[in-house]
């Protein structure tokens, strides 16, 4: 299982299962419903660091989701 | 042409002038930052006569395009030494354009027992009036006795209690569409430097008659609602409308980096008790004047501000911002939202930087003042502040300084300013844009952290600063609120046309980020005739010896990656 949270977003808390590894762009996929998600507008980090969308998740990461918004 | 007023502050003394270069016609931090360096002596005392204080809005000040009101404040920094630009929000900018004011220059200085000042421009004239009456009073007085006599709806400036005794930490308040002086240039203690000139406040009337004229209104009129279009189809402008600034908490806890307990980690384990959603849910829960989306000027599209209400839902402080959450807030390791607007107010009113008199206190907590995580005692040090008494004063002059005195080595700033809001061995892009601005550690001026792959690791840092460092500055460098650049994202073009509409002026992007280079390369130039060196442009110590607490990583940055980064 995969752990996706989605901060500030209806979308929420989500786990899917995962047999085998994947990139982050698919399972992003899977986590939305296969609908279009601006990559440039959300960042995705997993142990402090940035998940770019090639990057492989395997089963058991999780990986926080945020807005990507920076400070003023 | 755009006319820059100026005023003799010993004298009494006012000349407008009038010019057509590309400066005068950009505005905001490109005018400050050229003026101070072509008429500042960079050696100069920063509270003496030879300072100047310039006040510049920009280039699409008093038009429709959102968020284009800003105003840039430039001086001699007695913080850093060094040059310094700072924006705010609110309608000072807008009420310049309706004066047809591009820039209002405090020059000279009285002698230091003159008698405080409040400076009215208006539409017919320039008046210098009593501001005894002012004096030792907190910004939220200054604002509603400013308001009552000249107007809600006058631009207003005014400085708190803090600035009238020249201490370094104190900033300039500006009024906001309400006519409260809540919208803060903060940074680098320019509000000292308008004490040190004896001005209280500067007042421009709402009896303006300039109204923006148009080469091609049409095209204006077109691309002013493209940047409303582009800024309402960007997805992160919808996030920040609805939760700010505030939704760094989550962000910077995530990379490790939220500052806690001085700058030693990057990790609060509560930092839920004060994230973004919390600050939503409790603004929502209270209701009565609390508000979770609010305009900090006219007309703006994306509303980022917000009204924080107390428990009875009347306002406790607006705004309430990411980076005073977490050096007033995480950094103390308070997990109180309460607390922090406490503590916000208080600064506000004493009129100083939220970033550095919460580093100070970080540094006083520390230093063993107080328990890290004690709420009461934080509002304490505010009173003090609030209070200027001994220890107030000393936190009033920023966290450098408290360090100094208190005899703590951990002192988080560089050229003497506060580091914001990133914890910088956790993030070496931000730590390279700290430590390369010619401003003092200044997040704003390079913001690197989404576009790190690996926050923790130097490698391909001074590319990227510098690549944010031209990004950071394209807004401020027209007097453009610095979160517009979600609309245009990398491309100006959409910008540079309403500059085109309006003026006939054809800028191309290179062009733009070229004057964006020379503007970086004027700041450094004035810091090194000001006497900053490379060596100067470093964290203390403790960053290089000591590893940050949850990232396991130090400071590993040289002079000569940070001269690199400098270089233009």
């Amino acid at each position: 299982m995969v752990t996706v949270h989605f901060k500030l977003s209806s979308l929420g808390k989500i786990e899917l299962p995962l047999k085998e590894k994947t990139t982050w762009e698919k399972l992003l996929e899977k986590c939305t419903d296969s609908h279009v998600v601006d990559t440039s507008g959300i960042i995705a980090v997993m142990d402090g660091k940035v998940l770019s969308t090639n990057d492989l998740v395997s089963d058991g990461d999780v990986i926080n989701v945020f807005p990507a918004i920076s400070g003023g | 042409m755009f006319s820059i007023l100026r005023i003799n502050t010993a004298t009494g003394k006012t000349v407008k002038e009038e010019y057509d270069s590309q400066d005068y016609l950009l505005g905001g931090r490109t005018l400050t930052s050229r003026l101070v360096n072509n008429e500042v002596k960079a050696d100069c005392d920063p509270f003496g006569k030879d300072n100047k204080l310039f006040f510049s809005n920009g280039v699409l000040a008093g038009t429709i395009v959102s968020s284009a009101n800003r105003l840039s404040i430039g001086a001699k920094s007695p913080l850093t030494g060094g040059i310094k630009e700072s924006n705010a929000g609110g309608i000072v900018g807008l009420r310049m354009a309706q004066q047809g004011l591009r820039c209002i220059a405090l020059e000279d200085a009285p002698q230091p027992d003159a008698p405080w000042r409040i400076i009215v421009i208006g539409n017919e004239k320039v008046e210098f009036e009593d501001g005894e009456f002012l004096a030792g009073k907190g910004v939220y007085e200054k604002s509603d006795l400013l308001a009552e006599k000249f107007g809600v709806k006058a631009g207003c400036v005014t400085i708190g209690p803090t600035a009238e005794k020249l201490l370094l930490a104190s900033g300039i308040a500006c009024s906001d569409p309400h006519g409260v002086c809540s919208r803060y240039a903060g940074r680098g203690g320019l509000g000292a430097v308008m004490a040190s000139k004896k001005v209280i406040a500067l007042i421009i009337l709402n009896d303006g008659e300039v109204k923006p004229s148009f080469v091609n209104e049409d095209d204006f009129k077109a691309g002013a609602k493209q940047i409303v279009k582009l800024l309402k189809d960007n997805p992160v402008s919808s996030k920040f409308t609805k939760y700010g600034t505030a939704a760094m908490v989550d962000i910077c806890q995530a990379f490790k980096v939220l500052p806690t307990q001085n700058f030693r980690y990057g990790v609060l384990p509560g930092a839920e008790k004060i994230n973004a959603q919390t600050m939503y849910d409790t603004i929502k829960e209270r209701g009565g004047q609390g508000m979770t989306q609010h305009a900090c000027m006219h007309p703006c599209a994306i509303q980022c501000s917000n009204v924080y209400p107390d428990e009875d839902g009347n306002l406790l402080c607006s705004p309430i911002e990411y980076e005073t959450m977490a050096l007033m807030g995480s950094n103390l390791c308070l997990e109180n939202l309460d607390t922090i607007a406490v503590m916000n107010k208080i600064a506000n009113d004493a009129g100083v930087d939220t970033l550095d008199v919460g580093a100070a206190i970080g540094v006083a907590m520390e230093a063993g003042l107080a328990e890290f995580g004690d709420d009461q005692a934080a509002i304490n040090f505010m009173e003090e502040v609030r209070n200027i008494t001994p220890l107030g004063r000393i936190l009033a002059s920023g966290c450098k300084v408290a360090a100094q005195v208190l005899g703590v080595c951990h002192a988080p700033h560089v050229l003497g300013q506060a580091i914001p809001a990133y914890e910088p061995r956790g993030t070496k892009g931000m730590a390279m844009t700290y430590l390369s601005s010619p401003m003092g550690a200044d997040h704003t001026f390079g913001f690197t952290l989404r576009d790190e792959d690996d926050p923790t690791s130097k490698e391909g840092k001074v590319e990227l600063s510098k690549r944010f460092q031209v990004l950071g500055s394209r807004m401020d460098g027209m007097g453009t609120c610095n979160f517009v650049r979600y609309s245009v994202r990398d491309d100006m073009s959409p910008l540079l046309d309403l500059i085109k509409a309006r003026y006939g002026v054809e800028i191309s992007e290179e062009d733009y980020d070229n004057t964006v280079k020379e503007t970086l390369k004027i700041e450094h130039r004035f810091n090194t005739a000001a006497g900053i060196s490379i060596k100067d442009h470093r964290f203390s110590s403790s960053f290089y010896l000591e590893a940050q607490g949850n990232t396991g990583t130090k400071m590993d940055i040289t002079d000569e990656e940070v001269a690199l980064a400098m270089e233009w």
